[in-house]
């Protein structure tokens, strides 16, 4: 077997994997927890007649294993069951809001490279000046950052007091074309700071960390013997090594921006999956915040999966290890 | 033969002396130090909670007044003090981080312990890790936290459920280059069990890891309980910080008073804050290298 597709069957076989694994999780989860799922749906004093009728109904009474098969089986017809308080079946619910948390964590991820990558060359670079010390500083301050506190401080100054950004929704109403555009960055721009920043520093202090070791290597040495300049030898041969262990170090947080989306979205009313969640957890939704748990798990499967397939066409060593 | 008797003795007077001269490199490093006065100072407030500002509760003529001399950190839309909810909310999110990181603490080191030793088992384990830490973490939390009932047991039971793999990865690889050193292997030519070669060789070279793992792992659990608080997942019948947050955003106080929503904000950063460089400045000074310049 060529290498190349051993290395693409691996990656899609640990893509499966982490769903299966997430999907189990959950299931063991809502099965073993105290408090069966009926009781938390309906009241307290509920007949033994009735509740016997939902537990038949919701498939409660078979064996562990029926509900198992029963419960992937559905999974994989993309059926993640009906929603509690709004009578819809929650893959609709989900796949509506999706792509706003898409367009937010995309572009927040793009921002975290767009200005991670200057910061933390240019910390490198000047390793131990003053510069590097408050890239430093910012960095550790940037990961012990509380998401609601940002985001509560931007929409205060920026949106309350100075006017000049929206501070609830994805876009405004009955704006149509270009405009309609314009909104939706506008109403873009607080929620994407506040999650950019919280993945901002863990991300420059690794870049920082893997360009200076890259740096001390030979081959930057050779480089710099053979009288290239300092730029050249910077962006393109030291960056280029350690961009990998960053962009994988991007692939783990993932998860965590998806964690940092949901306390966004319910800071800026921003109608995508984490608002949902918000939404759900005030109405004891559980359908909608199992649907959502797996749904953002199956992106941050895809996104790492896409990931790791570019960096193996770019880099021969990941694709051979 | 007297050599062999007399090696544990060496290794514990030098083990002594190597936590002295930590502590010794720790002192001359003003951010950590800072950092831990911080730390202790907010311990201090934690436990004489009662004794610094009266449970807030119940409703207040004063409605949303700015922070003044009489009302330090203002009040909320009940009128309740600010400042008093802060200093109870300190208690709770520290105690919630202790209970939470010690039982993630309790079980990533064992995790991470068993998966260096048995080789066999590790495969599974480190499965296991790998794949917890891909997950977004914080949906699974909302979802458990939702369906066992908003309790201050639950958040550090779901806090704990879901740190662990974290600790276990980073004890799990300094486990692993230990396990792979002469001296382990010549322990179990010696006879040693399996218990005591763990206790006696692997637990000590890994304590430095867990030390470190214990301070980040608290200071995440603050910011998960807070996150689970401010969703209104958290104990309603308890102060946190994220709870004064989540009822600034709730009443609508968040957009009218600054007040409301800064002061546990700083509270949570400060505490934050002062744990990782704590965490930085204990690796700074355990490690010689670093220590050179």
């Amino acid at each position: 077997m060529p290498p190349i597709v051993a290395f693409v069957g691996r990656r899609f076989a640990r893509g499966g994997l982490t769903l299966w694994f997430a999907i189990t999780v959950t299931f063991l989860l809502l099965r073993l927890l105290p408090g069966d799922p009926v009781t938390a749906l309906a009241s307290t004093n509920m007949d033994e007649a009735t509740r016997q009728d939902l537990l038949d109904r919701y498939g409660l009474n078979d064996s562990f294993i029926t509900q198992y098969v029963k419960y992937f089986g559905q999974l994989l017809q993309g059926n993640l069951g009906i929603s509690f308080s709004q009578k819809q079946p929650v893959t609709e619910v989900l796949m509506a809001r999706l792509p706003w948390t898409l367009l937010l964590t995309g572009t927040a991820l793009l921002l975290t490279v767009a200005v991670g990558v200057p910061l933390g060359v240019l910390a490198a670079t000047r390793a131990k000046s003053f510069v590097d010390r408050a890239v430093q500083v910012g960095g550790v301050v940037g990961q012990s950052l509380f998401v609601p506190s940002v985001g509560i401080f931007l929409l205060y100054v920026f949106g309350l007091q100075l006017g000049w950004l929206p501070i609830g929704g994805a876009v405004d109403e009955n704006v149509y074309g270009m405009d309609w555009y314009a909104s939706v960055a506008a109403h873009l721009v607080l929620p994407c700071i506040s999650l950019t920043l919280i993945s901002l520093g863990s991300y420059v202090l690794t870049l920082r960390a893997t360009l200076i070791d890259s740096l001390g290597e030979d081959y930057c040495e050779l480089a710099r013997a053979k009288g290239l300049p300092q730029r050249t030898v910077v962006w393109k041969h030291a960056l280029r090594n350690a961009l990998l262990p960053t962009t994988t170090l991007l692939g783990l947080q993932l998860g965590f921006l998806v964690g940092g989306a949901v306390l966004t979205e319910t800071i800026f009313a921003y109608p995508g999956v984490g608002r949902a969640i918000y939404d759900s957890v005030n109405r004891l939704d559980f359908p909608v915040l199992q649907g959502a748990f797996i749904m953002l798990a199956g992106t941050v499967v895809l996104a790492n999966l896409a990931t790791d397939l570019a960096y193996g066409a770019l880099d021969p060593r990941v694709r051979e290890s | 033969m007297t050599a062999v008797v007399s090696a544990p003795a060496e290794a514990v007077a030098e083990e002594t002396t190597a936590a002295a001269e930590t502590w010794r490199h720790f002192r001359s490093n003003p951010l950590g130090i800072g950092a831990l006065v911080v730390m202790v100072g907010m311990a201090l407030i934690a436990v004489a909670a009662p004794w610094i500002a009266d449970y807030p509760k119940g409703f207040g003529t004063d409605v949303l007044v700015p922070p003044s001399s009489e009302h330090w950190f203002g009040t909320d839309t009940l009128g309740r003090e600010v400042f008093a909810e802060v200093v109870w909310g300190t208690r709770v999110s520290m105690v919630v981080a202790f209970f939470a990181s010690a039982l993630a603490i309790a079980i990533g080191v064992l995790v991470g312990i068993l998966g260096a030793y048995f080789r066999r088992l590790d495969g599974i384990l480190g499965m296991v890790v790998d794949l917890s830490l891909t997950l977004p973490v914080l949906p699974l939390m909302i979802l458990v936290a939702a369906l066992a009932g908003p309790s201050l047991k639950t958040i550090v039971l779901v806090i704990a459920l879901f740190s662990w793999p974290e600790v276990a990865r980073v004890v799990r690889s300094q486990a692993l280059t230990v396990s792979k050193l002469s001296f382990v292997e010549a322990a179990k030519v010696l006879g040693g069990t399996h218990r005591w070669i763990i206790r006696k060789h692997l637990l000590p070279a890994v304590t430095p890891v867990i030390t470190v793992s214990v301070v980040l792992t608290a200071s995440r659990a603050v910011l998960s309980e807070a996150g689970l608080s401010f969703l209104g997942l958290g104990d309603p019948d308890s102060w946190s910080w994220g709870r004064i947050l989540y009822e600034a955003q709730q009443s609508g106080a968040m957009a009218r008073a600054w007040w409301t929503t800064f002061f546990p904000s700083v509270a949570i950063l400060l505490l934050v804050v002062s744990a990782t460089l704590i965490a930085v400045a204990y690796n700074d000074a355990r490690n010689p290298r670093s220590r050179e310049d």
